[in-house]
């Protein structure tokens, strides 16, 4: 943490106290190699001093974390449950537990890779609660369940000019879904959080718990287990 | 380099995490081999494939509905700090004190200080607590022993009785009272002859008083030391005739003691009581079992020059 985070002018968050985290120097990696993570922009409070304040309470420093991380968070929940109500689920859960939970923040990863563990672990859950329930239900080859078809949430409003082209997107789209489900909980995450969510592997490993090199192995893997199922659309 | 090796990377190339050694190694295989520039195009193409399933952006409706929804969760929720702050955490205890060095400094005095004065507290207490206050102070003592431990019931309070050693003069006359009951002690109790015979010697000197001759009769009779026995008699002597409990201690001694020397001298300071009838039975018996030939012939003498009764 660098040391003049803690001279860091807190209170209102105004516009005196919005301080370039990347001016700072700060430890903090960044983030995304997408670059577009809602909030991450040069004039913001870096986290560290974010985090310092909520941990002594201060829920508006918190409300700020949360407002910086939370559209990917809500983008990654989407895309894992297909569902926006699983989503929100997701979100409500994963942000909750940061708050109860942030007096453990150690500092030994960025805030950005504590959260995200959170959610992924929510998701994972989430993942395999439904792999069980689709595993006891007597008809569980029935693709027909709208609530893991995530083109069918696809807003009406997006629906092209082309009708045609539209159906065919929706089938290949079922059809990748369908693919991605047989996944194991952990090759399915490594492969949203790389394909979908465009984070480097080192994070990806960090998120997960684990080296990234293991994280290359998984991600080799799940391409693999992916094209065979999806084989007739290379 | 071998196809299988670029076949298992590929997919790292594609998205862009391969090493700079590795993705040129692997660039300069795929400029010489179709195959793997075949597998790279599949890989790609289904690379493009897989974004058919779009990544939708949370509309602005949903993420407000979510802040909101969490915000009030917030309101209601409880930060797990309270109870960390509560309780003792070493870690963040450690981390604190890396950065506050004069805290540390604080808590070591702090430390210091505490054990000092809880050292004393507990040593200042454990003396009344242990030690009866009417007695003296038992820490310029050694204890020899406890006699009792007795605690008053419904208290704290405890009544301990025990003994000690201590060293101590006294001076004064021969005549004082304290000087007397001590040479008595001595006399009856001092494991030491050397001092039981001094104390003997000394109490000679006042066998008026009746303790002083119980103490001159017991060490007649129990004390092992010959010399001391004997400085009992010599004590005793003028009380032969006055006194029958000296005079029955000593025909006791006279038949009973297991030195000549003592007994001998028990025989002369009968003499003047050889008309005691107790005194005559002794004398009779000596003169004709005692297995001492002197005492045997001194007892004769003293009889024969006892007159007639008739």
């Amino acid at each position: 943490m660098p040391a003049d985070a803690w001279v860091l002018p807190i209170g209102g968050y105004s516009s005196s106290g919005v301080v370039n985290r990347r001016a700072q120097g700060s430890n903090t990696p960044d983030p995304l190699d997408r670059g577009d993570m809602a909030g991450y922009t040069t004039g913001r409070i870096d986290d560290t001093t974010l985090v310092r304040e909520a941990q002594r309470g201060n829920r508006t420093a918190f409300e700020e974390l949360v407002r910086y991380y939370d559209q990917p968070v809500l983008r990654l929940a989407m895309h894992l449950t297909g569902s926006q109500t699983d989503a929100q689920d997701v979100y409500q859960e994963a942000f909750l537990k940061a708050y109860k939970s942030i007096g453990n923040f150690r500092f030994e990863c960025s805030f950005y890779t504590w959260i995200y563990r959170i959610v992924t672990n929510i998701c994972l859950d989430h993942i395999r609660k439904r792999n069980v329930r689709k595993e006891d239900a007597p008809v569980a080859t029935d693709q027909s369940g709208d609530e893991f078809d995530l083109l069918s949430q696809v807003p009406d409003g997006r629906a092209t000019a082309n009708p045609e082209r539209d159906l065919m997107a929706r089938e290949l789209g079922s059809r990748i879904n369908r693919a991605l489900e047989k996944l194991t909980p952990r090759e399915r995450m490594v492969f949203e959080l790389k394909h979908y969510q465009g984070l480097k592997l080192r994070t990806v490993g960090e998120i997960l718990h684990t080296t990234e090199e293991t994280a290359k192995n998984t991600l080799f893997r799940a391409t693999q287990k992916l094209r065979g199922a999806l084989a007739d659309m290379r | 380099m071998k196809c299988e090796w670029v076949h298992e990377n590929i997919v790292l190339f594609v998205y862009n995490e391969l090493a700079d050694d590795a993705r040129f190694e692997l660039e300069q295989h795929l400029a010489r081999c179709p195959e793997c520039t075949a597998e790279l195009k599949a890989v790609r193409k289904f690379h493009v494939a897989l974004s058919s399933l779009p990544v939708e952006e949370p509309s602005p409706n949903l993420v407000a509905a979510a802040r909101m929804r969490l915000q009030e969760a917030l309101e209601t929720a409880e930060q797990g700090g309270v109870w960390q702050r509560l309780t003792f955490d070493p870690w963040t205890w450690l981390r604190q004190m890396r950065f506050s060095p004069a805290l540390a400094a604080v808590l070591l005095i702090v430390g210091f200080a505490g054990g000092i004065g809880a050292t004393y507290s507990i040593f200042g207490n454990r003396g009344p607590v242990a030690v009866d206050t009417n007695s003296s102070a038992p820490s310029q003592a050694s204890i020899t022993g406890i006699r009792s431990v007795i605690q008053e019931p419904g208290s704290d309070k405890v009544t301990i009785k025990f003994d000690t050693t201590r060293t101590e003069d006294v001076e004064g006359s021969i005549n004082d009272q304290r000087i007397q009951q001590l040479l008595l002690f001595a006399a009856r109790n001092n494991y030491n002859s050397g001092v039981r015979m001094d104390s003997v010697d000394l109490l000679t000197q006042t066998p008026n008083d009746a303790h002083v001759r119980e103490a001159l009769i017991y060490a007649l009779r129990y004390d092992s030391n010959p010399g001391v026995r004997l400085k009992a008699l010599e004590g005793l002597s003028g009380y032969v005739k006055s006194d029958t409990r000296v005079r029955d201690a000593i025909l006791e001694a006279l038949m009973n003691d297991s030195n000549s020397g003592v007994r001998t001298q028990a025989l002369q300071l009968l003499r003047p009581v050889t008309a005691d009838s107790s005194v005559r039975n002794v004398l009779t018996q000596l003169s004709q079992n005692d297995k001492n030939q002197y005492i045997r012939s001194q007892a004769r003498n003293m009889l024969a020059q006892l007159p007639e009764i008739d």
